[in-house]
């Protein structure tokens, strides 16, 4: 902007934390300018998010310093941070659900009487000033992911901030919602604001960076001004893999959008082989009310072939979720039959399904999928911990030794298998889930719900290999994903689920996105 | 740390005398901060209640000397005080595996008073006084245990059908509880003793001899019974159950993420009922051993606040069963050295109550200061 040209807002010198023997953060030198979007890239525990928490005041580095506008920047806390011009949206929103989105943006804001529609009228200025759609009057519970995280950005920039960190935004949003936001950020940084966009996807790199910093190990191995030129580059420098090497899925949009022709590493298997394989699971008919008597999920009928994968693409809050819970036995459907390997299953508690090889990996790794406050071993049996008890006693050695065994089978790495499940990064977390469901005795079942979502490049890659390897040894998988490009890099064939009906199905291939795509919002 | 530094230099003195590997590592633990920060929380707590009893009017000398005596004066003192740790320690081992799966057991006084109930129903009513091999006391422990089960049991319905927050029903179970007591005693056609004459208390029958739980020392003047010995039996076995066994592990997963848990085909019922029932269950032998071996009658009120400092000695222990016996030895004590001190030097107990309770506040107020410590 016009502050003396290249004039950095913040600037980062020598900055290093530790958390106990691990150095999330080595000696960090980074410059943010005004005005631009700066891309923070490096796979997951690379020190993305300890960078952006102490630049927000919510860890405060051991050695180091912050300069903000050529004054010390050291944040007491986040309110501090908040104060001097530093706004961040995490990952997990902080919105209290019940209240309405004005109410939530007042929080803390606002002292003694409330004016709502003053406030409103500001909310929405600020809103329509930077393009986004926010319905002041919602309650935050109705609103979908994205919306949410569109106030969360509101509720930043009515501060005004002069730096907008934004931690992996993009994880949890729709390819449209993904442009938009996009697009927002290009408006904020026009306002003379930077922002600090943290991301593994290298299609926003292209689309929307200035420049690039690409951290691996908690240390700067790369930095690029011309970051749109520089991507093989930049990709080499946080993987330290050659590209050519990695499968088509691992590039996800950037892949399927440009190019029409299949470049996926597996074969395509036609949609009408499908009835020729063996039955691996199979849902009639499936009808799903929940407790305040809307109907989520009818007349669903879908059939799993062993060996193959199948795509199920759709608006996330169209069923998916009541799907998963049909399929791993903790919600009863109302109507329907739910048939595994042959057998009928409808009704069966997770035990019983497990035993008849159902393996489920939960969309919310963090909620459901495991106990992180339990050890690794302990998360990786969490399905079977009575295989390692004698007459009630644990035989922990036991534990211990299998656990390492599945460890080494499925590279999760951790400080060992009794290492708490909390302190492996998410990638790693992920493969533990993989690894519990995939290592079910007759594995005849998988349902991966969002496997991917929030892991980094390389983490995808292995989860992809996981789930391919299985369903080579005849497991049928159920993907569900919303990520489009994903889903038909990946499955053999997509089926496309809205307001808990099937609205089709196409085969796997980059030509059928528009039509897909169309499914999704609808239209037949 | 401030209070670090006295505390090293006193271990400077211990080093000269012993020097070995063990003299370092009980160093250490005195100078950790838990310990240190234990033990000034509990300096100050007693010096607030000497200043309390000061204000009194009662001369502060002789009220600790009262205290003392009745604590520690006499074999009898010690036996008394050791009888009431063992009530509370089982009621704190019963709040402790519940805490495990994220429960919390508020229902002590009402399973000791069921419990209580219970024991002498079947004491009295059941025959067993002439069983042999100790059946005479063992059964009436048992019916304890199984009405303190019920009773905890009753909460895990509420909670798994209803939906009902444990710490309300298990409170409320305790009023029911304790009401039914009074209602035991004061009706013939339940347990209240025949009225010969108008002024026939409104209590039961003394329990027959047989069923009396056996006294460890074989002197009557030296009250230590055998509760002692169940209670650190059961203490042995529920730190095993805890840290070693399966269901520990599904007590620790149903407590840290019970949709987790239960997607892994953990039973989130049969957890939840049992570790409610379990904890009713040593509510009620709690109940049951104080009439069997101190009371022998049962009377309205007679669990007396015994859950409530059962549950305050849970809480203190934060998870471990060896912190419940150090804080129900603690707890029996002080309690024994109030009574006294009441009685000889007209100080009121409730000054030992406030001191219990200003230890509570303090202990809980030193590991909020020693977690933000040692978190910074």
């Amino acid at each position: 902007m016009t502050v003396s040209g290249e004039a950095p807002l913040l600037e980062l010198r020598g900055l290093t934390k530790r958390f106990g023997d691990l150095v999330a953060l080595d000696s960090i030198d980074l410059a943010i300018r005004p005005g631009e979007v700066h891309c923070l890239l490096g796979e997951n525990g690379a020190g993305k998010s300890t960078l952006c928490n102490l630049v927000f005041g919510v860890h405060s580095p051991d050695a180091g310093e912050m300069i903000l506008a050529g004054s010390p920047h050291r944040p007491a806390g986040p309110a501090d941070a908040l104060r001097r011009g530093v706004a961040m949206v995490h990952q997990h929103f902080s919105l209290v659900g019940g209240m309405t989105v004005v109410d939530n943006l007042m929080l803390g804001r606002e002292s003694g009487w409330l004016r709502r529609g003053e406030y409103a009228a500001r909310v929405s200025a600020i809103a329509s000033e930077f393009g986004l759609k926010v319905p002041p009057a919602a309650r935050v519970d109705d609103l979908s992911v994205g919306e949410r995280q569109r106030v969360e950005i509101v509720k930043c920039l009515m501060r005004q901030p002069r730096l907008l960190v934004l931690d992996e935004p993009t994880a949890v949003l729709l390819p449209e919602e993904i442009d938009a936001l996009l697009a927002v950020c290009r408006r904020v940084v026009a306002s003379g604001c930077a922002v600090v966009l943290v991301t593994h996807k290298l299609a926003e790199i292209k689309r929307v960076a200035d420049r690039v910093t690409v951290l691996r190990g908690g240390r700067v191995v790369a930095v690029s001004d011309t970051p749109s030129r520089d991507i093989d580059v930049l990709v080499r420098a946080m993987i330290q893999r050659d590209l050519d090497r990695l499968e088509g899925a691992v590039l996800g949009v950037e892949t399927a959008a440009s190019s029409a022709e299949d470049v996926r590493g597996h074969a395509q298997v036609p949609a009408a082989a499908a009835p020729a394989r063996a039955q691996s699971a199979r849902l009639e008919g499936v009808r799903v009310v929940d407790p305040a008597g809307a109907v989520r999920l009818e007349d669903f009928t879908l059939a799993i072939g062993s060996g193959e994968i199948v795509g199920l693409a759709g608006v996330e809050g169209n069923g998916q979720t009541e799907l998963g819970d049909v399929i791993a036995g903790l919600t009863t459907p109302a109507a329907g039959r739910y048939i595994v390997a042959g057998k009928d299953v409808t009704g069966s508690s997770p035990r019983e399904l497990t035993a008849a090889g159902v393996g489920v990996v939960p969309q919310d790794r963090h909620a459901v999928g495991c106990i992180a406050g339990m050890s690794v071993a302990h998360n990786l049996f969490l399905n079977r911990l009575g295989r390692f008890a004698r007459s009630g006693l644990m035989r922990e050695d036991a534990l211990l030794d299998e656990a390492h065994v599945l460890m080494r089978r499925f590279d999760v790495r951790a400080a060992g298998p009794h290492a708490r499940f909390s302190t492996l990064s998410g990638g790693n977390q992920q493969k533990a889930v993989l690894a519990r469901e995939l290592s079910i005795d007759n594995l005849v079942f998988l349902l991966a719900a969002q496997p991917t979502r929030g892991l980094d490049v390389g983490a995808v890659e292995s989860v992809y290999k996981l789930i391919r390897a299985a369903c080579d040894s005849g497991v049928g998988v159920l993907l569900i994903s919303s990520e489009l490009d994903e889903l038909i890099a990946v499955a053999d064939r997509i089926v496309v689920l809205y307001r808990g009906r099937v609205m089709g199905e196409r085969p796997a291939a980059p030509a059928q996105r528009t039509a897909i795509g169309a499914m999704m919002a609808g239209h037949a | 740390m401030p209070d670090g530094v006295p505390s090293n230099a006193g271990g400077g003195a211990a080093r000269s005398a012993g020097g070995a590997a063990r003299g370092a590592r009980w160093r250490r633990w005195l100078a950790s901060p838990t310990v240190i920060s234990t033990a000034a929380a509990i300096a100050f707590a007693v010096a607030a209640g000497l200043a309390l009893i000061a204000l009194t009017g009662a001369q502060v000398g002789e009220a600790v000397a009262a205290f003392i005596d009745g604590a520690f004066g006499s074999a009898y003192a010690v036996a008394a005080s050791i009888n009431r740790a063992t009530s509370l320690a089982l009621v704190g081992i019963g709040f402790v595996l519940a805490d495990r799966a994220n429960l919390t057991n508020v229902g002590g006084e009402g399973q000791i008073a069921v419990g209580g109930m219970a024991a002498t129903a079947a004491a009295l009513y059941g025959g067993v006084a002439g069983l042999p091999l100790g059946l005479s006391f063992i059964l009436p422990l048992t019916a304890a245990v199984l009405a303190g089960g019920l009773w905890g049991g009753i909460a895990g319905v509420l909670k798994l059908k209803a939906g009902t927050n444990e710490v309300i029903s298990t409170l409320l179970l305790d009023f029911i509880a304790i009401w039914l007591v009074y209602w035991s005693v004061q009706s013939e056609a339940l347990l209240r003793q025949p009225m010969t004459h108008s002024s026939t208390l409104p209590e039961s029958l003394e329990i027959p001899d047989p069923t009396k739980l056996p006294i460890i020392t074989g002197d009557p003047g030296v009250p230590l019974h055998i509760g002692l010995i169940l209670a650190a039996v059961l203490a042995v076995l529920i730190a095993v159950v805890l840290s070693k066994s399966l269901f520990g592990l599904w007590l620790r997963a149903v407590g840290l993420n019970p949709t987790a848990a239960r997607r892994a085909g953990i039973s989130y019922g049969g957890v939840v009922g049992a570790a409610l029932a379990i904890a009713g269950a040593f509510g009620g032998l709690a109940g049951g051993i104080m009439l069997l071996g101190e009371q022998y009658v049962l009377k309205s009120g007679f669990s007396s606040g015994y859950g409530f400092d059962g549950l305050v000695v849970g809480l203190l222990a934060r998870g471990s069963v060896g912190g419940v016996i150090a804080g129900a030895l603690f707890f029996g004590f002080l309690r024994s050295g109030g009574i006294n001190m009441e009685m000889v030097a007209a100080v009121p107990s409730a000054v030992v109550l406030v001191i219990q309770g200003l230890i509570v506040v303090t202990l809980a107020g030193a590991a909020y200061w020693t977690r933000s410590r040692s978190a910074a």
